[in-house]
């Protein structure tokens, strides 16, 4: 398409643009789609989200700039943010530990050898993969009723007369840590997979050298699995932080009894979709990003002092 | 143990079942003592639910047993008919949302994917290190935002809002996972085709994505797996009880009808766990390895 023959400098620039954009074309045309996802839905809210946490915007009316009064109320006047805190770093806490202990425990029964392990493997993941179901959250409310079967079991088994667990303040966050432990298969698989990954000769030298089992265990498996526990850790420590339908469905979307299950996550949601104040579960949102980018962060930073990479 | 599976990231070929020092007998009897107890703790749940949708209604709360005295189907027609639409809405919404989701997310993620490993273009690493942060995202914060833009186009009240993003490759985390992938699969295939004359398009649907099956059908799985269960954003978009998904139906037969008919209501649950206990018998040499090996979340 040169028709401008005389003017040779334009024409080779435009020759050049029309190259670069030929170069360039398949990659932004395969590009496209993620490309307008990130740019609609992920970095344009970002930044909307980040404005909306400083206003108040209750979807009819135009969002109304108010400075940093949203958080001021959060920090200072906002008991049920620091309850739903509360009760998020309880769950977090035990839930955690107890979840990655389980699955690395049985991720170290299965690793020994024995038959049938692909068969107990599915047995210990199921649970995992229906886990964030509805149905799941349904049978826990039931398991930990009053009547439920938690309790004729104890009364069968000791002639305990149980709590009624779900709706006992006392008792209603311990139902949902328990359900989370329950839920300890992803974990496991990846334990799993890391302790096949230890060289067997470290233990056959070890024990040649006269180490018993719980030697081994703290100077071989677990100093080369940190890694691993490293990254379940922080995918899960994340994951918990997020916990959401497990405390909905049990607390029948209130957070009950008495606030006890009032997830984070809950509280947002109650905010923003229950009483429509956008602007302040926005900022409600921006907390739980800093509190999680924080918490990542301390992880990172940490890691060099009991992670160790094999170098 | 291979010397290949010592540098592999974790081994996705699993080593042979035995990794090194035989254990010794009394030991495995008791490993699996303990751990055929630990399924049947893990299993007990669930099969106490379903056999608690056989029971009459008052042997549900008085027999922990797993097993009935009487089978009786009554609870599954009394629950798929105990909303003013039936589960059979229900589960039609769910499956139309999932497959749709599966298609997007498939469609999208590789393409992307493509464009990461295989083009050159300007802007691409930093494209891809945005790509990458928006793994670390919490969704909450977007959430907002999202939601008064899907309003305001007035797609609150229709699926779009659960499908549209799918086809926008808004799950980074299965981009992650094919750019991954891809990386593994020879260059010299595709730079033979360029050679002989194939454009970037008949690359990618001839050669790429035929090789790269495991990881697309890893991909569709969780995909049908998490859209399934995902009970947050319908919950938001879905207000109309004629397009509820299955979560959505079995929450709302909860609060109405399930307080009185227990037998009814965990029917219902049975039914609305189905599809992913079919989907995990039948891949999960697959959803076991894509764990091992990316450490997907839950």
């Amino acid at each position: 398409m040169a028709t401008a023959v005389g003017t040779a400098v334009p024409l080779e620039r435009g020759v050049r643009r029309r190259l670069a954009l030929g170069r360039n074309l398949p990659g932004y045309m395969f590009l496209a789609p993620w490309l307008a996802g990130f740019l609609l839905l992920t970095l344009g809210p970002t930044v909307v989200s980040l404005w909306l946490s400083f206003t108040n915007f209750d979807l009819i009316g135009d969002p109304r700039w108010v400075g940093a009064a949203n958080y001021v109320r959060i920090a200072t006047a906002d008991e049920k943010f620091w309850t739903s805190m509360k009760v998020t770093f309880l769950y977090v806490v035990l839930a955690v530990p107890f979840k990655l202990t389980f699955a690395l425990l049985v991720a170290m029964a299965l690793n020994k050898g024995i038959s049938g392990l692909t068969v107990y493997r599915a047995i210990f993941y199921l649970p995992s993969l229906l886990g964030a179901s509805v149905a799941i959250a349904v049978l826990w409310r039931n398991l930990f009723a009053g009547d439920g079967l938690v309790n004729q079991l104890l009364f069968w088994a000791f002639g305990l007369k149980g709590p009624s667990w779900v709706s006992d303040p006392d008792y209603a966050l311990y139902t949902l840590v328990i359900l989370s432990i329950w839920q300890f298969g992803s974990p496991m698989i990846i334990f799993l997979a890391g302790l096949r990954q230890i060289p067997q000769d470290m233990y056959e030298a070890a024990s040649l050298d006269g180490a018993g089992p719980t030697r081994q265990f703290f100077k071989i498996t677990l100093p080369l699995l940190t890694p691993v526990v490293f990254f379940n850790a922080v995918v899960q420590t994340i994951e918990a932080f997020k916990a959401f339908t497990p405390a909905f469905i049990v607390s029948e979307g209130t957070g009950g009894p008495v606030d006890s299950t009032l997830f984070y996550t809950l509280y947002l949601y109650q905010e923003a979709f229950a009483f429509l104040r956008m602007g302040y579960a926005s900022a409600l949102a921006w907390i739980l990003v800093v509190i999680i980018a924080f918490f990542t962060a301390f992880s990172f930073l940490t890691a060099k002092y009991w992670v160790h990479y094999d170098d | 143990m291979t010397d290949a599976a010592h540098h592999a990231p974790v081994s996705v070929t699993a080593p042979p079942d035995n990794p090194g020092l035989p254990t010794p007998l009394w030991q495995r009897v008791l490993i699996h003592g303990v751990l055929i107890a630990a399924s049947f703790v893990m299993l007990y749940p669930l099969l106490w639910m379903f056999a608690s949708s056989l029971k009459p209604e008052h042997e549900i709360f008085s027999n922990p047993s797993i097993w009935p005295k009487s089978a009786d189907f009554g609870a599954y027609v009394r629950g798929w008919f105990g909303l003013r639409y039936s589960f059979g809405t229900f589960f039609w919404n769910s499956a139309v949302i999932a497959v749709l989701a599966v298609i997007g997310n498939v469609l999208s993620c590789s393409l992307a994917a493509y464009a990461f490993t295989r083009l050159k273009f300007a802007g691409r690493d930093f494209w891809f290190a945005m790509m990458l942060g928006t793994l670390m995202m919490p969704h909450h914060v977007v959430l907002i935002p999202q939601y008064v833009l899907f309003l305001n186009i007035g797609w609150v009240d229709t699926i779009l809002p659960l499908v549209v993003p799918k086809f926008l490759a808004v799950d980074a985390f299965f981009i992650f996972l094919m750019v991954q992938f891809f990386r593994g699969i020879p260059r010299e295939l595709d730079e033979a085709a360029a050679m002989d004359g194939c454009g970037p398009w008949r690359i990618y649907w001839r050669i790429m994505l035929p090789l790269s099956l495991p990881v697309l059908a890893t991909a569709a799985i969780f995909t049908f797996i998490w859209t399934w269960d995902d009970f947050f954003a319908p919950l938001i978009y879905l207000n109309d009880m004629g397009s509820y998904t299955a979560q959505l139906g079995l929450r709302a037969f909860v609060d109405s009808s399930g307080k009185s008919d227990w037998g009814a209501l965990f029917a219902m649950s049975v039914l609305t766990l189905l599809p992913v206990f079919v989907v995990f018998l039948f891949f999960q040499r697959l959803l076991i390895d894509g764990i091992a090996t990316t450490g997907m979340k839950r």
